[in-house]
């Protein structure tokens, strides 16, 4: 008896239970037809993004990894007419290399003082706004009018220590010093945005809570929104060496385009960058059917040895500014 | 009760930003740096304009008019003869004109659908080894250079689109005109896109990751969807960022030369919207393009001015652009996250 | 910052230094060349040529050579200003060019008619080059020796280019290009058509030969021996432009490059020599 008592308590209890638990609604959907289009596209374009890139990279890849060899990197290039003969790349690399690294660095610095002189000062505010435009301008001005302009700008006497001075007396204007600054200028929009787009994602709560404090204005910059805007500071840097790594006109222009890098003078070191060179994105351009070259063969291998690379800097630009998820709830 | 705080928030502000001299002179020091970097940049622009002034002053209004073959006139100009009262200066660049607004403003239509979609996806959607690899991999997509993406066009997009897309009788209806070989706006604005999608997507998800997380938060306790706790919230939130990333993205389609020279097929024609489909697949020369392919003349006179007055009409339409983007940043920022 | 990030800068930097300070560079009389992109790979043959010849050698090496590019427009600009020792340009010197400076002919160039390896037409003569060029005729199928029915598609070099100046000059004169002609920056985009689209026609300089047919032009192949000995037409100069006179290291290197036999072996592996 007591069996069928507990049997019969436990199954009331089992009813109750599911009576008390809320009945799942039985809707037909919770997501309206706009809200599953907008996922679908979002998971659409997503996919293309992927696909698009994975077809560029396996594309270049297929055309030119067959010919990139260790010799082939490490070898400076020759001028030949037989493609067994012309040697390598290895002088563009440095090239590339040389310059990217001397136009971010000129380049991040400057462009995080602007930027946060444009979020947090900016007064007077129509010097402000002509600031913006102007480095606005700056991407929208074809590299070949800034190559032109730096070409004219370091072939004046004053600048002549920066590259080197002909028999005439007249300054070449071409060297690395040139071509870094110019590219500088070129990444510096995108580490202005970059920097920009994170200062004013930062809260106002969290500027107020650090005068709240006691802090100065330059203080808070310093201490509070610059290590939260690292990763805005990466996008931006990162963007700007893409650019650096993917002109040709400022190279052809300002740096000469020589197939190995002649340096200039005597100083170890000083010499390279006040001398002539070439970049792994100019020896593409001569290399490939766009110039006059007849080895698309190695400049496709260049193109790919060129990504590598970016993408070598990318990492290295990520693990310098690594922070954790950043969350100002 | 609440203005009391405020108030006490505001003088704390205005004392931290106004009393202590370090703050003015890191101020100085700053804003001395921006003007240095805008006086080179102004003086860029001046030198450009005044080296274009001569063509812009030749023609008057009619520069911007149409009407002339532009190529020939441009050949013309090349071939003009030695003494400065005999350059010949004449240009209708309205052809130029179009075929830089028309292949810029497509592809930046195309680019920020594409990139609120795909930034979307990276920051919510995309499951975390696929987010992981797809960051880097736009950031490495910004890296390739316009010539290889020009070379990528001519070796696998103009001659697929000449092939399956251009028939004989197309080539027919405009044999006299122009030549349908597959170089055409379809060609340039496709990869202008894929080229500046990058910036934008790499802009858009720093500042969708940098949404505070209790305002997604707020909306999902609602009972809102993640779609459109996204869309209401985020999205909304970002909308000057979007802008930014937008002009950012428009200024680079200006300014983008060597691979919408090899793509769009190098001829200064004005592709006419009344030809319905053919209209993509018809070839043209935006202004940079122009300015790439004439770099060999510069050093005659008349035509070097040409090519300056042309670099100067892509500077002021940025500055413009600029402003623009400036104004429609101001008017949405009431809603975003920032501090101004 | 941490001290980890510290070090991986530190070792950014060091590397950059390393990178930059290879052995440091010897005096010697420099020429110093830049301008045309067409011209500069004949250039740089030649001065790797004159390095490795026996006068050079002799003297334990006898100048150095700075080559660099930038189009024949930057190079005439920079002779004329005295920037570098010798320009390059493939351009035929026009009025408007400053005053001052001499144009050295080293070598000619070769223009030949090209099409799709399809397309099997062997000769044209020059009214019909003239006809299919100018628009005149813009069907394949009107044109004698083509087995091709289909619009032509006109392929030419950009408005500033001297290869275009100098077809139009050769070819063309008195009519001009089609209006309407696709224009390509470089020969190596213009080889890039022809292989690509069977309906293309257009122009190559004697080194872009790979993959396409070559069009006799007035019952004359486009060879480097018909070029040679002039019964090919089709012909332009190429320069080494001086300021004033060629004088110096720059004389004697381009005497070398007019008469030397070795010389002139260089320059006909691609293009025709001065000889």
């Amino acid at each position: 008896m007591s069996t069928t008592t507990t049997r019969k308590r436990k199954q009331e209890a089992v009813r109750q239970t599911r009576a008390a638990r809320p009945k799942k609604i039985k809707s037909k959907d919770s997501w309206s037809i706009g809200d599953r289009i907008g996922v679908g596209l979002a998971w659409f374009f997503g996919l293309m993004l992927c696909l698009v890139a994975a077809a560029i990279t396996l594309y270049m890849a297929w055309k030119g990894v067959s010919f990139v060899n260790w010799e082939i990197i490490s070898t400076s290039p020759e001028a030949s007419l037989e493609q067994s003969k012309t040697g390598g790349f290895l002088d563009p690399i440095i090239g590339t290399v040389l310059l990217t690294v001397i136009g971010a660095a000129i380049a991040t610095p400057i462009g995080v003082a602007i930027a946060i002189w444009l979020t947090e000062y900016g007064r007077p505010a129509p010097l402000a706004r002509f600031v913006e435009a102007g480095i606005e301008v700056i991407v929208g001005a074809p590299s070949i009018v800034l190559a032109i302009f730096g070409l004219l700008v370091f072939q004046q006497g004053f600048l002549s220590p920066f590259s080197f001075t002909a028999e005439g007396g007249a300054v070449f204007g071409r060297s690395f010093f040139a071509a870094g600054a110019v590219m500088s200028l070129i990444a510096l929009p995108f580490v202005v945005g970059g920097t920009r787009e994170a200062l004013n994602s930062i809260p106002r709560h969290v500027r107020e809570a650090s005068y709240a404090l006691g802090k100065d204005q330059a203080s808070t910059i310093r201490r509070v929104l610059l290590p939260s805007s690292r990763s805005g500071i990466a996008t931006g840097s990162t963007l700007g060496m893409a650019q650096i790594a993917g002109d040709t006109a400022v190279v052809v222009v300002l740096l000469g385009a020589s197939l190995q890098i002649s340096p200039e003078g005597d100083i170890p070191g000083l010499d390279v960058l006040k001398g002539t060179g070439s970049t792994l994105t100019s020896f593409v351009f001569q290399n490939s059917p766009a110039g006059e070259g007849n080895a698309p063969d190695k400049a496709y291998a260049a193109a790919f040895v060129l990504l590598l690379l970016v993408i070598l800097l990318n990492l290295i630009v990520n693990l310098v500014t690594r922070k954790g998820k950043q969350v100002w709830g | 009760m609440d203005e009391q705080y405020l108030g006490i928030f505001d003088e704390s502000e205005q004392a931290s930003k106004e009393e202590h001299p370090t703050n003015r002179r890191v101020e100085l020091m700053l804003g001395a740096l921006a003007s240095l970097v805008l006086v080179f940049i102004a003086g860029m622009v001046i030198f450009v304009f005044l080296k274009g002034l001569p063509s812009l002053t030749g023609n008057g209004i009619s520069w911007f008019g149409g009407g002339g073959n532009v190529d020939e006139q441009l050949t013309n100009i090349f071939n003009s003869p030695a003494e400065p009262e005999n350059y010949v200066y004449e240009l209708s660049a309205f052809p130029l004109l179009w075929s830089t607004f028309l292949i810029s403003f497509i592809a930046v239509c195309f680019a920020t659908v594409i990139s609120i979609f795909s930034s979307i996806f990276i920051v919510e959607f995309a499951p975390r080894p696929l987010e992981r690899i797809l960051e880097p991999v736009v950031k490495f997509l910004a890296a390739i250079p316009s010539v290889i993406y020009g070379l990528l066009g001519v070796l696998v997009l103009v001659p697929w689109i000449n092939d399956t897309l251009i028939t004989e009788e197309m080539r027919v209806s405009v044999r006299y005109v122009i030549q349908l070989d597959g170089t055409s706006v379809l060609a340039g604005v496709i990869i202008l896109t894929i080229m500046i999608l990058p910036i934008m997507i790499a802009i858009i998800t720093d500042s969708l990751r940098a949404v505070p997380q209790v305002w997604r938060e707020g909306a999902l306790a609602l009972g809102v969807n993640r779609w459109r706790a996204l869309r209401t919230v985020s999205l909304r939130a970002i909308r000057p960022a979007i802008v930014a990333a937008a002009v950012l993205a428009t200024a680079r389609a200006l300014g983008e030369a060597i691979m919408l020279a090899m793509v769009t097929g190098s001829i200064g024609f004005a592709p006419n919207p009344f030809d319905g489909f053919l209209f993509f697949l018809e070839p043209s020369r935006p202004l940079a393009a122009t300015i790439i392919d004439g770099a060999e003349g510069l050093s005659v006179e008349p035509f070097g001015q040409t090519m300056y007055a042309f670099a100067f009409i892509l500077i002021v339409s940025t500055g413009l652009l600029s402003f623009a983007g400036w104004a429609a940043r101001k008017s949405l920022s009431r809603y975003s996250i920032g501090a101004k | 910052m941490k001290s980890s990030k510290r070090t991986i800068l530190g070792f950014l930097l060091a590397c950059l230094a390393f990178v930059a300070m290879p052995v440091a560079a010897q005096a010697k009389p420099t020429i110093t060349i830049s301008g045309s992109t067409t011209v500069a790979p004949l250039a740089t043959q030649l001065a790797k040529g004159y390095l490795k010849s026996k006068k050079c050698r002799k003297n334990g090496g006898c100048v150095k050579f700075k080559i660099l590019q930038g189009g024949s427009d930057i190079g005439v600009a920079d002779v004329s200003r005295g920037r570098v020792t010798l320009g390059m340009s493939s351009r035929i010197p026009k009025e408007s060019d400053p005053g001052g400076i001499v144009f050295n002919e080293i070598a000619k160039d070769a223009l030949c008619v090209a099409t799709h390896t399809d397309n099997k037409i062997n000769d044209m003569t020059q009214d019909q080059v003239q006809d299919v060029f100018s628009g005149a005729v813009r069907d394949w199928s009107d044109v004698p020796g083509s087995n091709l029915n289909g619009t032509v598609n006109v392929t030419i070099r950009t408005a500033a280019s001297g290869t275009q100046d100098a077809f139009d000059k050769i070819f063309m004169a008195p009519k001009k290009t089609f209006s309407g002609a696709s224009q390509k920056a470089s020969n190596g985009l213009i080889e890039q058509q022809l292989q690509r689209d069977p309906l293309a026609l257009g122009y190559l300089s004697l080194a872009f030969q790979k993959g396409v047919h070559i069009v006799n032009y007035k019952g004359v192949p486009c060879t480097l021996r018909a070029a040679k000995s002039g019964q090919y037409p089709g012909t332009r100069p190429l320069f080494l432009v001086s300021r004033g006179p060629a004088s110096g290291a720059s004389k004697k290197w381009i005497n070398w490059i007019r008469n030397n036999k070795q010389a002139l072996r260089i320059a006909s592996s691609s293009w025709v020599p001065f000889k």
